[in-house]
């Protein structure tokens, strides 16, 4: 009941806690989805405002007296060397990180950054005037950067110079950018195919582990589209992130860099982690009251209920006196005072089955003495009447029947006496005096005894053994069991007048010895398997009714068992258990 | 492609007149503190310009590479030029009152150049000083007026002290202070004091200079032209810098088909005509085509198919190119450089000097002080690490040796560049020796007392 009361408490404080985990994470993600759509706009305002600023910077540029100057210098065939390092400048002076003059062929004339470039050709200007678009500026130093990018054009005269400019999207952009607190911006930029961890930084700089965002970005730069997943930046789930990747992308439209949105989810874990250690300790105070309920229940209804089972089990072992206490006045109270009274009824009803049987005792012991009495005084009283008769036949006829009346009546005084004396024994059995024995020595002393009579009777009876090469210790009184082997052998010959099989058997069973006492006589009937160690009992002719009684007193009285196994017209079966002494007691004795 | 050489000289001597013409209304003045602002270390080794300044030479060269005496009054070789004997100036004195003595100069001069010095032997004779050698040295009179052999007598503690017509007063970070030698063999300069700041920016420079806190300033050669349009008083030399490119035989260049891939590669018209703005001249020879009369039979031409055909049987690992003394110029070099390998198919990459030991090219900025062609060869071959030949007596043979060397690929001439100063409209009879070092004891300032 403990064990159902605390599944039950904990599967409900489960429900409810994973219920409100799921809520409280899908009104998270609803925030953090709406956090990164307000980013997004915002990234998306701040990129246009950047380009319109580039745009802007162009134009004013573009209107300037010293652009106009070089525009109508290079525009009529000037030479462009003194103009080398005009572009770094005017890029300084715009406010823009990268700047290009263009002369009308399409050749750098100047670039801030780049200033060797001169001289080489410059593919953006194709378009000019076009909106801006992001395009990827080598440096010297090998490396490359992403940038914002616009052109114009200027004429100087008949033909026209190009001014490329442009403004990073780098850290400082990220920077610039208004990121709410739990927030995290990252740009990744890679112009090669495969992942490069070096190419995330955030506003901080370049992102120590990388590897966690490489699958998001991956598929951001397949697909082109925005992407979102939970990333896990350390083992800690804390830690964990949910992260939006959106990529950028240039004129052409591949992806030229990838915008990732990292929004922590620590807040989230943290209150799913309070919800759940609220729900451990409801669980655990919805334990403790299971306990307490259950302790409560058991000294209402289970313990009344056990005391009743265990009274149960001491009256099945035969303690028909047990009774229990009536503590109260509903169903279990009723059932403990109908148990007493079945109890109260059982005792009664035994004893007055005892005296029954005690009665009924006394009338078969009377029958029997009666009828054992009966038996030699028939005789006597017909001796005494020929001698009564005898004194009126002659002399010698009288001496001769004198002789004869006087035998018979020692004989059947002897036999009166043999009666008396075997009543005497039972009511004498003694004490066994135990000590350590070998079955086997009893058994095989008992077989000596009778083995030889049972080939010389008329008709003979075969005797088969089947006794154990190991010690069969017990603790015995030797004469007594061998009285009650003795008794049964004895039964068993007197089974079988037409002859037959004796079959004796000492084994060792687990820890006890069973002795086996077999015949193939005519067999016993249930009811007389009932009755057949009831002292005075007996299906012989000339029996008292003791023997078996006095074999299941010796029985008894050393701790064992006798029963008996009979198929009727096949034999029976006298089975004796008694406690085997342990290994180191057989080795002993 | 035409050199234009003259353009400075043009420039110069425009200047000089007007410096002149106005030095004309009145005499040089005594007096007077001049402040020179360098890019460089005043004190760098060996041609700082505050140690020209402080110490003298043995010799000295004039506007035409003629050698002249300094603190040699004479000399004379014998032995067919394996033994030099130069006869000491009389009662010259160190700034610190020591006489002037062939040990000292003995000394100063093994110090200068250690185990790579021209003689085997030098030894002092009464108040000369012999010079032996193993190979001929007929050069030894115009390679001791170079700036590493000028005469210092160092102190353990403080400043070396010179003959020059300055003396060290306080050096202090990277400002060297300098008063006159009131007893200069050559008599007493005119301005009292000499400050040089070293190690100032070229625009901090210009910008004391518009604004009074100097008096002379350098002027690279990309801004000779600027400087001239903002109107400053300009003074420049003949092309006296080389700009080479060293490449290094060995490692991933121990090819030389990579080697003259590289200098096949290089484009000197597009450094010549835009990053220097058409100052100095491109050169394929190691020395001033001025100097030798031969510079023209080197190339200058970039063939870019051919490097390529060169590049294209030989695999090379990304290049590195670092460069000497960088500054804004020369950096810009480098990078075009860059770009004109990536042409022919090498990857290079400009790197600091501090970061690559061992670069596989190196770019360098030489500076020429012999002003003859054989004293040149020998300067510019002892940069490279060459041994200079014996037999260089006639153009032939100096054309040979130098030709021998270029093949090798390991160095590749780009630029002879000239030096410029620009100076303050105080400062009277500025001139510039023949390597464009400014004579700053003939210097007088206008307003000076």
């Amino acid at each position: 009941m403990l064990a159902m009361i605390a599944v039950t408490v904990m599967v409900t404080v489960a429900a409810v806690g994973w219920t409100v985990s799921v809520r409280v994470r899908r009104v998270f993600e609803k925030i953090d989805r709406e956090r990164t759509a307000d980013f997004v706009g915002q990234f998306r305002r701040e990129y246009q405002r950047r380009a319109d600023s580039v745009a802007l910077s162009l134009d004013r540029m573009a209107a300037s007296e010293a652009v106009t100057r070089i525009a109508f210098d290079l525009g009529h065939g000037g030479d462009p060397a003194p103009y080398l390092n005009r572009a770094a400048a005017l890029a300084q002076e715009y406010q823009l990180d990268f700047l290009e003059i263009v002369s009308p062929n399409g050749s750098i004339v100047s670039s801030s950054q780049w200033p060797a470039r001169f001289g080489y050709k410059e593919t953006a200007v194709t378009g000019a005037n076009r909106k801006p678009f992001l395009k990827e500026e080598s440096l010297p130093d090998g490396s490359s950067q992403i940038g914002l990018f616009a052109v114009r054009s200027v004429r100087g005269g008949e033909k026209a110079v190009y001014l490329v400019g442009g403004t990073r999207l780098d850290r400082e952009f990220l920077m610039s950018l208004p990121a709410l607190v739990g927030t995290q911006i990252f740009l990744y930029r890679n112009f090669n195919a495969g992942f490069n961890p070096h190419g995330l930084a955030g506003v901080n700089g370049d992102v120590d582990n990388a590897a966690p965002y490489q699958s998001l970005i991956d598929q951001s730069r397949a697909s082109g589209l925005d992407s979102n997943a939970v990333v896990y930046p350390s083992g800690n789930l804390e830690d964990s992130m949910d992260v939006t990747a959106i990529p950028l992308k240039a004129e052409d439209g591949h992806v030229m860099a990838v915008l990732i949105v990292a929004n922590s989810r620590r807040g989230m874990v943290e209150v799913q982690q309070h919800i759940k250690a609220i729900a451990y300790g409801v669980a655990g105070v919805g334990i403790l009251f299971a306990i307490a309920a259950s302790l409560w229940i058991a000294a209402r209804v289970s313990r009344p209920i056990e005391q009743l089972a265990r009274a149960a089990g001491e009256v099945a072992n035969g303690r028909w006196e047990t009774q229990v206490r009536v503590g109260s006045h509903d169903e279990v109270g009723l059932l403990a005072d109908s148990f007493n009274r079945m109890t109260s009824q059982l005792v009664e009803q035994r004893d007055r089955l005892v005296q029954a049987e005690r009665v009924a005792a006394w009338r078969e012991l009377a029958r029997r003495l009666a009828h054992e009495l009966n038996n030699p005084l028939f005789p006597l009283q017909l001796t005494v009447e020929n001698m009564v008769r005898a004194r009126h036949l002659p002399q010698e006829q009288c001496d001769e029947v004198f002789a004869e009346s006087t035998a018979t009546l020692m004989a059947e005084i002897a036999n009166l006496k043999t009666i008396i004396a075997r009543f005497s024994d039972f009511s004498k059995m003694p004490k066994p005096q135990e000590s350590n024995l070998d079955v086997r020595g009893v058994m095989q002393r008992v077989l000596a005894l009778f083995a030889p009579t049972l080939d010389q009777r008329e008709r003979p009876i075969a005797l088969k053994t089947e006794i154990a090469t190991d010690p069969l210790m017990v603790s015995a009184d030797a004469e007594l069991l061998h009285r009650a082997l003795s008794n049964l052998v004895l039964n068993a010959i007197d089974a079988m007048p037409e002859g037959g099989t004796l079959i004796a058997v000492a084994l060792r069973k687990s820890n006890v010895v069973q002795i086996r006492i077999s015949d193939t006589g005519t067999g016993l009937t249930p009811e007389e398997c009932q009755r057949l160690f009831t002292p005075y009992y007996t299906t012989k002719q000339h029996g008292t009714g003791l023997g078996l009684a006095i074999v299941q007193s010796v029985v008894a009285d050393h701790h064992g068992t006798i029963t008996v196994e009979s198929i009727q017209g096949r034999g029976a079966t006298f089975v004796i258990e008694l406690p085997a002494l342990p290994i180191a007691s057989e080795a002993h004795a | 492609m035409k050199p234009t050489m003259f353009r400075p000289f043009v420039i110069s001597s425009l200047v000089v007149c007007l410096t002149l013409s106005a030095g004309a209304r009145t005499r040089s003045r005594y007096g007077g503190a001049l402040r020179i602002e360098t890019q460089s270390d005043p004190w760098r080794v060996p041609d700082g310009i505050a140690r020209r300044l402080v110490f003298d030479g043995l010799t000295r060269l004039d506007d035409s590479g003629v050698v002249l005496p300094e603190l040699a009054t004479r000399w004379e070789s014998q032995n067919d030029n394996h033994r030099w004997q130069f006869w000491l100036r009389p009662g010259v004195r160190f700034h610190d009152g020591a006489a002037l003595t062939p040990a000292a100069v003995a000394l100063s001069l093994s110090q200068s150049c250690a185990k790579q010095c021209p003689w085997t032997g030098l030894s002092a004779v009464g108040n000369s000083l012999v010079f032996v050698g193993d190979s001929a040295m007929p050069q030894l009179p115009a390679e001791l007026a170079r700036s590493m052999y000028l005469i210092a007598r160092q102190h353990d503690a403080a400043e070396p002290s010179g003959t020059g017509p300055f003396r060290v007063t306080k050096v202090t970070n990277e400002v060297v202070s300098l008063a006159a030698n009131n007893d200069y063999w050559q008599g007493r300069p005119f301005v009292d004091t000499v400050q040089v700041e070293g190690k100032r920016g070229l625009r901090d420079q210009w910008l004391d200079l518009s604004v009074g806190r100097a008096d002379m300033v350098e002027v690279p050669a990309e801004l000779l032209h600027q400087a001239v349009q903002d109107r400053l008083m300009v003074l420049a030399s003949r092309p006296t810098d080389l700009l080479v490119l060293s490449v290094s035989s060995k490692g991933a260049l121990h090819d030389d088909q990579l080697r003259q891939a590289i200098a096949l590669a290089v484009d000197r018209s597009a450094l010549f005509n835009v990053i220097f703005q058409k100052e100095g001249e491109p050169t394929g020879s190691l020395l001033p085509a001025d100097l030798t009369g031969y510079g023209f039979l080197f190339s200058t031409e970039r063939d870019i198919t051919r490097a390529r055909n060169y590049r294209a049987g030989v695999s090379t690992p990304p290049l590195v190119l670092t460069i000497d003394n960088p500054d804004a110029s020369t950096q810009l070099v480098a990078e075009r450089i860059v770009l004109n390998l990536r042409e022919a198919g090498l990857n290079a990459q400009v790197r600091p000097a501090s970061s690559q030991p061992t670069a596989d090219l190196v770019l360098k900025r030489i500076h020429l002080e012999a002003g003859d062609a054989a004293s040149g060869l020998d300067e510019m071959l002892e940069n490279f690490g060459q041994k200079v030949p014996e037999e260089k007596g006639d153009p032939e043979a100096l054309y040979q040796a130098e030709r021998d060397f270029l093949k090798t690929y390991q160095a590749i001439p780009l630029l002879y560049l000239p030096r410029a100063l620009a100076f303050s409209e105080r400062v009277r009879d500025l001139r510039l020796t023949g390597d464009g070092t400014p004579m700053i004891a003939d210097v007088s300032l206008d307003g000076a007392k």
